[in-house]
């Protein structure tokens, strides 16, 4: 055994950190306050020195003697022989109310939802100029005149001004319907379509209780599908027999329309082509 | 203020009352069930167990010995506060909407609901005070309630009137003596019934609420509407508070309509209006059901109040409360220092 000379067990040891530390001292104050200075080691070793000044009231309340008697009556029903204080399972503290009458209240209650609703969002949101990246809002940016906005190079909006008839200056995003588009082809109605045809294939002869997951499975073994329509009966809920897929891309669309055409699915045969543009 | 929740009940509260000492909460539910509460702590002193159908209605004594309750099962118990002992039943054809002792504790009066082939009718007993000894069977005062049945009703100043509130709205007073109807006032809304009665400590004022959206003080000796407090919401109960001149008010949308409204919506706050100047002061919300009944510490330290949801909430008040004065009020204390 490897222990210390002198000490013989761990009781004694004990002991004599114990009496290293000073004992504890009270002194009375003059204005009726005491002070304690207690001693004592921390886990880390460190010894710690407490000096708590207390002031000591007693508190006298006078009741009614019969409410005194009351709180001495054993307890009956549902609660006899448990023990005295309140019972967890009937009594809980709630979290705390603020009530604070006021005149008008209706008035000020009013009032402060909005205020109160104003300060939170400004509160939350994060004020930043766009044109000098300070924390005040663009319109009131003292370099508004003089500069343009961050990001925005003067010089773009100097060519695209006279292009796009006076567009403002300030980089705005509104185009005025008669000059969008120009160069292309104007903007058509139902562009959606137009998007789907490019790589959009028709599947028919497909087995009336094919369900959209199933064609889904099958066609994005050849490329990214970005819409499968499966026609169907609106009162029996069945397959009409026809579907739509869509590809993000057109080549896999072609891929899938010469794999899949003649592909056996269900008890019937597939027929795959590119769709046709819808007549309208 | 930290609200103490007593969940000691399983079903909606119907009403909560102080003892006059202020230190016991008893409380009643539709669950069969009278609790006993200490006030400053929550802690649960006892239940009384015996009624065989939702309560409506509990009072206590002056001294804080007798406990009168009434319920569903058309009967009327007396019980012993401190031991929970049933000391007497009386038995009705209909159940028994609102009970309350006199103020000095020897007679006890008894609201009967109306229902088919009994009226409604208003009854009193002689009580002896003395838990230990035999109670009567007798009833000393019988009024019949023909022509609108009888919701709530009280003693008045030393016993002298019965003062009850009427399902068509109407406050009518009865000579407690013989019983004989002195005056009946249309307080409230026609149709929209009498839903409480409670009275000022000296007892020659109460405050009657009503499902018309008012509370209303009235005097006990004329019948005449002295304030009123008009809110948005259907109200249960009004109390008014000792030491500051508020009132109190409790409600909600009905109980029928709370699952298809928001609790901010439902309007599920306790209302404090001040009494003279008759404006809301402020409000506590808490519950998440209507307030069925708010009852206030005899001594106006606090106040609380049960609810559909099943709860008592136990208040007690903060500073603020007490320190709140008007501006003509400051001033008029500044005037006679």
């Amino acid at each position: 055994m490897s222990r210390v000379a002198g000490r013989t067990d761990w009781a004694e040891e004990e002991d004599e950190d114990s009496i290293q530390l000073p004992q504890q001292s009270i002194t009375k104050n003059k204005d009726g306050t005491e002070t304690i200075v207690t001693y004592s080691i921390r886990e880390d070793g460190k010894k710690i020195k407490t000096t708590r000044r207390i002031k000591k009231t007693t508190v006298k309340t006078i009741v009614n003697p019969r409410v005194a008697e009351r709180k001495h009556v054993p307890k009956f029903g549902q609660e006899k022989g448990k023990p005295l204080g309140p019972q967890t399972d009937t009594t809980s503290v709630a979290e705390n109310i603020v009530f604070r009458p006021v005149a008008n209240w209706k008035a000020s209650a009013d009032d402060k939802g909005e205020d109160a609703k104003k300060k939170a969002s400004l509160k939350d949101a994060k004020i930043k100029c766009r044109i000098c990246s300070g924390d005040h809002w663009t319109t009131k940016c003292p370099f508004k005149d003089t500069m343009a906005p961050e990001g925005g190079e003067p010089a773009e909006i100097k060519d695209e001004a006279p292009e796009t008839g006076g567009l403002g200056a300030g980089g705005s995003s509104y185009v005025p319907p008669h000059l969008r588009g120009r160069g292309g082809a104007g903007e058509k109605m139902g562009g959606k379509f137009e998007r789907d045809d490019l790589a959009t294939l028709r599947v028919t002869n497909v087995s009336e209780f094919a369900e959209e997951n199933d064609l889904r499975d099958m066609f994005s073994r050849f490329g990214h599908v970005t819409r499968v329509f499966l026609a169907k009966d609106r009162e029996t809920g069945r397959a009409k027999g026809f579907a739509f897929v869509s590809y993000a891309d057109r080549s896999d669309a072609a891929k899938a329309c010469e794999k899949m055409d003649g592909y056996g699915f269900g008890h019937l045969i597939l027929r795959v082509e590119f769709a046709k543009k819808s007549t309208t | 203020m930290r609200p103490i929740l007593l969940s000691g009940h399983e079903r909606a509260l119907t009403q909560v009352k102080y003892n006059p000492d202020g230190d016991l909460i008893f409380s009643v539910s539709k669950d069969h069930v009278v609790c006993a509460w200490f006030s400053h702590n929550g802690e649960r002193f006892g239940t009384y167990h015996g009624h065989q159908g939702a309560l409506w209605t509990v009072d206590v004594d002056p001294h804080s010995k007798l406990l009168a309750t009434g319920g569903a099962d058309n009967t009327m118990r007396l019980w012993e506060v401190d031991t929970g002992k049933l000391l007497k039943t009386w038995e009705f054809g209909s159940s028994i909407k609102r009970v309350e002792f006199s103020p000095d504790g020897t007679q006890l009066l008894g609201v009967t609901e109306k229902r088919a082939g009994h009226l409604s009718t208003i009854v009193v007993y002689e009580i002896n005070p003395d838990p230990a000894a035999e109670q009567t069977s007798e009833q000393s005062l019988r009024i019949v309630c023909d022509e609108s049945k009888a919701t709530v009703a009280g003693f008045s100043y030393l016993a002298r009137y019965i003062i009850a509130g009427h399902e068509d709205g109407s406050v009518s007073q009865y000579d407690a003596k013989d019983g004989e109807l002195i005056y009946n006032v249309r307080a409230h809304d026609a149709d929209l019934q009498v839903t409480d009665l409670q009275w000022a400590p000296d007892r020659t004022y109460c405050i009657t609420s009503s499902k018309d959206k008012t509370a209303k003080i009235i005097d006990a000796g004329t019948l005449e509407v002295l304030k009123t407090y008009v809110t948005d919401t259907p109200l249960n109960s009004a109390a008014i508070t000792p030491i500051k001149d508020y009132v109190i008010l409790g409600g909600g949308q009905a109980a029928m309509d709370v699952t298809t409204t928001s609790a901010r919506q439902g309007k599920f706050e306790a209302r404090f209006y001040h009494k003279i100047f008759q404006e809301e002061i402020g409000r506590v919300r808490g519950h998440f059901g209507p307030l069925n009944y708010v009852a206030v510490h005899p001594q106006g330290t606090g106040y609380c109040s049960g609810g559909e949801d099943g709860y008592v909430r136990v208040h007690h008040f903060d500073k603020a409360y007490f320190d709140f004065l008007y501006e003509v009020e400051r001033e008029q204390a500044q005037a006679n220092l």
